[in-house]
């Protein structure tokens, strides 16, 4: 039992186990209250288990099935002439998934603690739980897979779990619209990596499913493809693209954050968003080795963090703010997993890791403190309507603080760390020969958007908790310890996490260094570790500066704010309006496949109308068997008897 | 035919080992006098009897699935009677699992009330101990004596329902098909064996190879009245006309015992007929294959359609089973060992689904007394629990990935798509085209049967009928019952490989007999 691999079965195994238990737990009237302790407890030894295993990665990987000559466990195959098509059931723990795990089960447990609280007495208590929990078993296997079908299997798990979440308060129409919409917008990108996967599959030689097995065939890959390969690799990108939420497919999370703000928290902020990032720095050996894919990724990745950073500028519902600062942030992980390839691939991509690792503590922090902030103010989530909370909400307003100066970057805390890494990424980018100067731009962006997010996040904070205090009818704050426990534990992580894994010793990196796929991307080079100090001072005089005018615009009684909005009125109402790009899609997209609907719904009408035609044959023919059926033994008999004469006539017969 | 002091010697060698073979039919032997002595002796308030058979059937499961097998061929046992191999075992195990789900189901289902408990027991237990045997029969007195062993209690527990006058209707129109089966059956036996002077099957199928090319007309057709009496069982066209009638009378429990086990254990020894007959390689065989693969489809086709314009669930569901009897003899149009893998596939699925439906119109009468399919409409507000599982038993039945039906039917076209694709080039072409056409029908024939399944979903979800009725309960256990088996149809359509392994280690023990057989044959080449 104690063997690490078969321990590595349980961390997903575990939640599973959970989920069939709220389940079990919900069909039982006089249990249904107490549908939270499954999920609590298998969450938790989940996250024991994750732990156990991480710490026994060291030098090798973890595999479940242990022995790896010995067959896989078969999950299906088909076999036919010429090729075999099988998937394994197999599970393996490097440097990479270990420390998603850390993440997914550690934050996982206290946002399931954190529930308990905030979802207390709602309608379907224990549906939400059962789905938490499944929702953790699909991210485990997600990142434990060791191939990329049972790896879709986890992916296409988490985007099902965020769809009945989603639509959690699925009689209120703009959720279930949200849960409709998320779902779709996402299997875009699936289709992709669908797609993707099976080329890879293809050209790998029809094999395996394996990363390790078809990381390995890389080279020859490119050789034999040099087209079809970046293509494979853009398909798989695509994929990332949807269930990160990067432009152009960005627009289902703000909209997602109709479901319960724990939900925001765990799913759309910390987990599962972070899985296309998981993605490519699992697949970093193919993508460093096709550049132009790489500096497409690195464009988009910058494009969508500016892009959401202005748009959260002048947003009023304090989970969208966080939700565009989510998008803003995966923007800047995809930022430095395109740097992989000009600079030090295991350098570009821990970047993105380590960001993705803080990112995941005080994103998750801010968002239970939104949570906790519209539990107490009767679900109302508008800055517009409440202010100077701080005195009420003593302790989501630490809580937030600590998020929001993390997100902001303020030196010393975890985000300031990982940003920094990512900036210096993208600057170490600018130097290569291909695409130099691209990357140089990118950083401009990138510096730009590191202002912006410092702004924004410090606007919300101050507009919430400072000024005068105001609240909406129906308001009772009030904080309980099971709410509080897990936002102070994530608020510590938000402040100490970086510092403690990586500036001075470096130990996030050369964990992370170790893991097969970003050895084989390295190829021999080194990544060096060193602190850039005009460049933190810099970042560090960028996020302060956004920070001040925060203050200066929001924190007093002033109307600044509102004269600058009156000034600048089209930047301002764009950025309000979310640049229109709903509309947008709606006119180019949506529109048009509305008219592509309409005349397929006139042509199937035409094939409805033959089809029953079709339809009455069977019938017609029922009909004229069925009188045979007519009860009379002696009939039975003789037909019985005359079909056995003709068999046995037939063969005497004919077949002689 | 007889037997000699050799055969007398070798059976009591043996004897040790053939018992401990045989532990699972022992243990269920036993059971019958021991629930029958317990009623006689003990109130039956006192003592109940269901738990007790349960907990003999369950023995007997561990029993078999704990039984020591060689890995090719199989062990011949009590004198070239029986045959018990991995083929053999993995339907009994098929068959002991059914048991352990239906005995549980008749009692929450209330079928057996307190008196007559024991008979009804004692009837399913006696009718699996000849099921078993058919699977392993290895001598055609030994066929004989199994069919009839399974027969007889099933005429009985088709009038279980006493005082009903469908009831009794349908066990007396069974008794009168399957007597005259019995009879054309005991005819064709009588034929073989005077031929080749002996029953044991391996025997005369080493006879037969022996004499090369040629058969006797009157021992090919005493073969083919052998198959009658199968076909019979199997309720294939056109002697499947009981079947219909006798699932209307006799309750949905019964019904899906007949269903399903029956044919489990028929199909086993069709299987276990045609494989001694195929390895012959006599030119027969290949026109009995082309009449075998026509009444399949005949079959199938049949029932799809028939099953069109049912008012009855239990009646359609008769259909129904006659037409996956068509479908699970297609597997063994082709004479050798791969087709046992889809047909076990097929057996196990077809349990779960089939058990599983019949076990919802059963719950579904106990509440409203009514078996038409009206009773379904609007059932998803009534009884969320038995319209979901429902669901999932159509459209298994249907064979919808990603539920067992599908895996099922798919193990099976692509068993004869893999032969028409090895015959396209072969010397008997014809048999290309023969799979080929066979595999469209099966398609058309899905398609077809979407009609009638899916009928039922729709009428659950959305007919919602004329007045509100009132909601309907399921007992816990029931709730037990319907979830293992849901849990059965989805887990066997997501992860087919163990399934699928233990039927390749099932056609191990024919793969080892074809090297024999093609020994004898060169054998006599030399």
């Amino acid at each position: 039992m104690f063997e690490p691999s078969n321990l590595l079965l349980a961390v997903p195994a575990l939640p599973l186990l959970g989920a069939l238990l709220c389940v079990a737990f919900g069909s039982v009237k006089e249990l249904r209250k107490w549908a939270h302790v499954p999920a609590v407890l298998c969450a938790a030894l989940s996250c024991a288990a994750a732990l156990t295993v991480v710490s026994n990665i060291g030098e090798a990987d973890v595999h479940f099935p242990q022995d790896r000559t010995g067959e896989p466990i078969s999950w299906f195959s088909v076999a036919t002439a010429t090729t075999k098509l099988s998937a394994d059931f197999g599970l393996e723990a490097d440097q990479l998934s270990g420390i998603m795990l850390i993440g997914i089960t550690f934050i996982g447990t206290w946002i399931v603690v954190f529930s308990i609280g905030y979802m207390h007495g709602s309608p379907g208590y224990p549906r939400f739980f059962a789905a938490v929990s499944l929702f953790l078993a699909s991210m485990t296997l997600l990142v434990l897979a060791d191939n990329f079908l049972l790896m879709f299997a986890g992916w296409e798990g988490v985007g099902l779990c965020s769809y009945l979440l989603v639509g959690y308060w699925h009689d209120k129409p703009s959720a279930a619209a949200a849960a409709r919409k998320a779902f779709l917008v996402t299997r875009l990108g699936d289709v992709g990596l669908l797609l993707g996967s099976f080329l890879l599959w293809q050209m790998a030689g029809r094999n395996s499913f394996n990363y390790q097995f078809i990381f390995e065939k890389a080279a020859e890959m490119v050789n034999a493809h040099p087209y079809l390969f970046p293509a494979a690799c853009l398909l798989v990108f695509s994929g990332a693209v949807g269930k990160s939420a990067q432009f152009p497919l960005y627009v289902w999370l703000p909209d997602a954050m109709e479901g319960p703000t724990p939900v925001s928290a765990l799913i759309h902020a910390a987990t599962m968003v972070t899985a296309g990032v998981y993605l490519l720095a699992r697949c970093a050996a193919l993508f460093t080795l096709c550049p132009a894919v790489q500096a497409t990724v690195a464009v988009i990745g910058a494009f969508t963090a500016i892009l959401a950073a202005y748009i959260a500028l002048t947003q009023n519902d304090l989970k969208r703010v966080l939700a565009y600062s989510t998008v803003s942030q995966l923007g800047f992980m995809f930022l430095a997993l395109g740097c992989a390839g000009p600079v030090v691939p295991s350098f570009a991509v821990t970047a993105a890791v380590f960001h993705l690792f803080t990112h995941a503590f005080f994103k998750a922090v801010l968002f239970l403190s939104a949570g906790s902030v519209m539990h107490a103010m009767h679900d109302e989530i508008d800055m517009r309507l409440f202010s100077g909370l701080r005195k009420k909400l003593p302790v989501t307003h630490l809580a937030f603080l600590c998020g929001a100066a993390a997100l902001a970057g303020l030196p010393l805390l975890s985000g300031f760390w990982s940003k920094d890494m990512i900036l210096e990424s993208a600057l170490e980018a600018g130097e290569s020969k291909r695409f130099g100067t691209l990357y140089y731009l990118l950083f401009g962006v990138a510096i730009t958007t590191a202002a912006m997010t410092a702004f924004y996040t410090f606007r919300a904070y101050f507009r919430t908790f400072w000024g005068p205090l105001k609240m909406p009818e129906g308001a009772h704050p009030h904080e309980t310890w099971v709410m509080n426990i897990p936002l102070l534990v994530l608020a510590i992580g938000a402040l100490a996490v970086g510092i403690v894994a990586e500036p001075f010793t470096h130990w996030f990196s050369h964990f992370l260094g170790h893991a097969k796929t970003l050895v084989q991307a390295d190829a021999g080079r080194v990544a060096e570790h060193h602190l850039n100090w005009p460049l933190m001072i810099g970042s560090g005089a960028v996020a302060l500066l956004g920070i001040g005018v925060a203050w200066a615009m929001y924190a007093g009684n002033s109307q600044s704010a509102d004269n600058l909005a009156k000034n600048l009125k089209t930047p301002y109402y764009a950025s309000l309006n979310k640049l229109y790009v709903d509309e947008i899609y709606n006119v180019l997209i949506v529109q048009p496949f509305l008219m592509i609907a309409g005349f397929c719904k006139l042509c199937e009408a035409i094939v409805y109308d033959l089809v029953r035609l079709v339809a009455m044959v069977p019938r017609f023919l029922a009909d004229l068997i069925r009188p045979l059926q007519n009860g009379l033994v002696q009939f039975y008999a003789l037909s019985m008897a005359m079909g056995l004469a003709a068999i046995v006539g037939y063969l005497v017969l004919v077949a002689k | 035919m007889f037997p000699i002091a050799a055969t007398l010697e070798r059976l009591t060698a043996d004897l040790t080992r053939d018992l401990s073979l045989f532990i699972p039919e022992l243990i269920l032997c036993g059971t019958i006098p021991f629930l029958l002595l317990l009623r006689l002796l003990f109130s039956t308030k006192t003592i109940p009897l269901a738990p007790v058979a349960l907990a003999a059937v369950g023995t007997a499961l561990v029993f078999a699935l704990r039984t020591d097998l060689p890995t090719h061929g199989g062990t011949v046992t009590f004198g070239g009677m029986l045959l018990i191999d991995r083929f053999g075992l993995s339907v009994r195990v098929a068959l002991l699992a059914y048991l352990l789900l239906a005995i549980p189901l008749g009692v929450l289902t209330k079928i057996p009330d307190r008196e007559d408990a024991a008979d009804f027991f004692t009837l399913m237990i006696g009718a699996t101990i000849g099921l078993m045997l058919m699977t392993s029969a290895r001598h055609l007195l030994m066929v004989f004596i199994a069919v009839e062993m399974a027969s007889v209690p099933s005429y009985a527990l088709a009038g279980f329902l006493k005082g009903r006058r469908p009831s009794s209707e349908a066990a007396l129109k069974y008794v009168v098909f399957g007597a005259a089966a019995s009879g054309t059956m005991l005819y064709g036996i009588s034929l073989v064996a005077g031929t080749f002077g002996t029953g044991d099957m391996e025997e005369i199928a080493g006879q037969i190879s022996y004499s090369r090319t040629q058969i006797s007309l009157s021992a090919f057709a005493g073969v083919l009245l052998i198959f009658g009496g199968i076909l019979f069982k199997l309720s294939a066209v056109p002697f499947h006309f009981w079947c219909p009638d006798v699932f209307t009378g006799a309750a949905a429990e019964v019904g899906a015992f007949l269903s399903v086990a029956s044919k489990a254990a028929s199909l086993a020894l069709a299987a276990r007929l045609i494989y001694y007959l195929g390895g012959t390689g006599v030119s027969h065989t290949n026109a009995l294959a082309v009449l075998w693969a026509i009444i399949a489809g005949v079959t199938m086709t049949w029932g799809n359609l028939a099953a069109f314009g049912q008012t009855n669930v239990k009646r359609m569901l008769a259909y129904s089973t006659i037409a996956h009897a068509g479908l699970m003899m297609m597997t063994l149009t082709v004479f050798d060992y791969r087709a046992v893998p889809p047909l076990v596939y097929y057996i196990a699925s077809y349990l779960c689904m089939n058990l599983g439906a019949f076990a919802v119109v059963a719950f579904v009468r106990n509440q409203t007394g009514s078996e038409e399919l009206d009773t379904f409409d609007g059932l998803a507000k009534r009884s969320p629990v038995l319209a979901l599982s429902m669901t999932v038993f159509m459209l298994s039945l249907l064979g919808l990935p990603p539920l067992a039906g599908f895996a099922a039917k798919f193990q099976v076209f692509a068993h004869l798509f893999e032969n028409a694709h090895r015959y396209q080039h072969g010397e008997i072409g014809v048999f290309s085209w023969l799979y080929t056409g066979l595999l469209a029908l099966a398609a058309i024939n899905t398609a077809l049967s979407a009609g009638y399944y899916l009928g039922v979903v729709r009428r659950m979800f959305l007919d919602t009928g004329e007045e509100a009725k009132a909601p309907l309960s399921v007992p816990f256990g029931g709730r037990v019952i319907l979830s293992v088996l849901v849990g059965g149809v989805i887990a066997l359509g997501g992860w087919w490989n163990p399934l699928t392994e233990q039927g390749i280690m099932a056609a191990k023990s024919f793969q080892h007999k074809s090297a024999k057989q093609k020994r004898l044959e060169m054998s006599q080449e030399q």
